[in-house]
């Protein structure tokens, strides 16, 4: 299968917990995107990896997604997948103020993956990630929200919530069980 | 939304009519232009394709509309230290230096150059020549004036060039921006100076078609996150193109996040940022 996490402001504790739950030889494929400070460009893939037990890295152009790795979309890029599991970055105006904008990574998981999608949208300060979570729902993938109550800005998930039949609304530990499970 | 016969019939519609080659783009970054395309004209692709047929002007537009157009000052500083500690010194011998902005966009990158060159005292020696698809941002590039705000955020990233080095930590100089920029805050205008216009010299080129613009080989080739809009065939063209375009020994400068893979990455070599042409 193939996870994407989306997430702003408030997301990062649920991110970091969902790594570190991840078990050495995932046999999926996970893709991050994270909104982050423009002027914050390094250290995020360091932050995220201490307590990670999977690689996390920022692709290059190109770069083919491999199982069991954690893909952060890289700051100041959008990430689109491909097919052939083969990563394109872009610096297109941002979306949603947001660059890299996680409506266009979930778009391109969509339409890339379908059914073998799965969409995670977590805590968040804007509307970014709502019509992507749509747009795998609809190509027939499973989309889950993190529980807006949980949540320490619900914009994000309130919007996806109010747009898409969302399959899941969890807790990050609830998320954490589905996705050791899977 | 649309199906994948429906963009194979507006590339093929582009090519017969504009002779422009859009086949081998990223497929995911190229359709997202379409998409965009077709909202900004309110137009379904058999609409956009019979208006191509019929409007040269307008497929000018939609083959500017694709393009993307994003470049700052001193992007990446890191890159940037990479070009002035790595390889600008290796060149301070040279006579005459050919720099190349394959993609130059509005040309902030091309500035940027020109100020680095100018401080290190080597702006004299250097021909700078820039190109771009697109006509529109070349306008914009050759008149050097741009939004104070889309601008301000970046000059952070100058002091970071121009007066840090990160090799030696004591060295600090002081370079105002106000010696390469007037700006009025409330007209939100940041305006290149009049000295360092009309040095570099800009020109319409297509990287998928066009060959080598100028009659020269080039010391440093910039073309900075304009390949991840092309597959891995029409990138690997490219390299090889690049590769004898460069003079011996010369460099290529990509985006932080790009690298050459596939049959051509053999032509280089990677040190650090910067990929060195390889001469058997």
């Amino acid at each position: 299968m193939y996870i994407v996490i989306g997430g702003s402001a408030g997301s990062f504790q649920a991110v970091t917990a969902l790594l570190a739950s991840i078990p050495r030889n995932y046999p999926h494929t996970i893709f991050l995107c994270l909104h982050r400070l423009k002027n914050v460009r390094g250290g995020f893939v360091e932050a995220l990896s201490l307590k990670s037990n999977i690689p996390i890295c920022e692709p290059y152009d190109k770069d083919t997604a491999m199982p069991g790795v954690a893909y952060l979309a890289p700051a100041n890029y959008h990430m689109y997948i491909d097919a052939n599991n083969q990563f394109s970055l872009s610096t297109e105006e941002p979306i949603n103020h947001s660059r890299p904008s996680i409506d266009v990574t979930f778009c391109s998981i969509a339409n890339t993956y379908k059914e073998n999608a799965i969409g995670i949208l977590l805590s968040g300060a804007n509307k970014d990630g709502a019509l992507g979570l749509k747009a795998i729902k609809d190509a027939g993938g499973t989309v889950i929200v993190q529980s807006p109550d949980e949540c320490q800005v619900k914009t994000m998930t309130s919007a996806a919530i109010k747009i898409t039949e969302v399959d899941y609304i969890m807790l990050t530990n609830n998320i954490i069980d589905y996705l050791k499970n899977l | 939304m649309f199906e994948s016969a429906d963009i194979l019939n507006f590339i093929k519609a582009l090519r017969d009519y504009g002779r422009y080659d859009f086949s081998n783009y990223s497929e995911k970054s190229f359709t997202r232009r379409v998409e965009k395309i077709m909202m900004d004209y309110k137009l379904d692709i058999p609409q956009l394709i019979s208006k191509i047929k019929t409007d040269r002007n307008f497929m000018e537009q939609v083959v500017r509309d694709i393009t993307v157009n994003t470049t700052e000052l001193f992007r990446d500083p890191q890159v940037w230290h990479a070009i002035k500690y790595r390889i600008l010194p290796r060149l301070a011998s040279k006579r005459e230096i050919n720099i190349w902005h394959a993609g130059c966009s509005t040309g902030l990158e091309v500035y940027s150059m020109i100020i680095l060159l100018n401080e290190m005292g080597m702006l004299h020696r250097c021909h700078i020549y820039a190109t771009d698809l697109n006509t529109d941002v070349l306008k914009t590039a050759q008149k050097g004036v741009y939004s104070y705000r889309s601008i301000s955020e970046y000059l952070e990233n100058f002091n970071k060039v121009l007066c840090e080095n990160p090799y030696n930590f004591d060295e600090h100089l002081v370079v105002t921006y106000e010696k390469y920029f007037e700006f009025n805050k409330i007209k939100d205008i940041f305006k290149v100076k009049e000295e360092f216009l009309n040095i570099a010299t800009f020109q319409k080129h297509d990287l998928v078609n066009d060959p080598n613009p100028f009659d020269v080989s080039y010391d440093i080739i910039l073309c900075r996150n304009v390949l991840i809009y092309f597959n891995n065939t029409l990138q690997n063209k490219l390299f090889l193109d690049f590769w004898k375009y460069l003079d011996t020994y010369g460099s290529l400068v990509l985006g932080i996040h790009e690298s050459i893979i596939g049959p051509t990455s053999a032509k280089y070599e990677k040190r650090g940022l910067i990929y060195n042409k390889k001469v058997f």
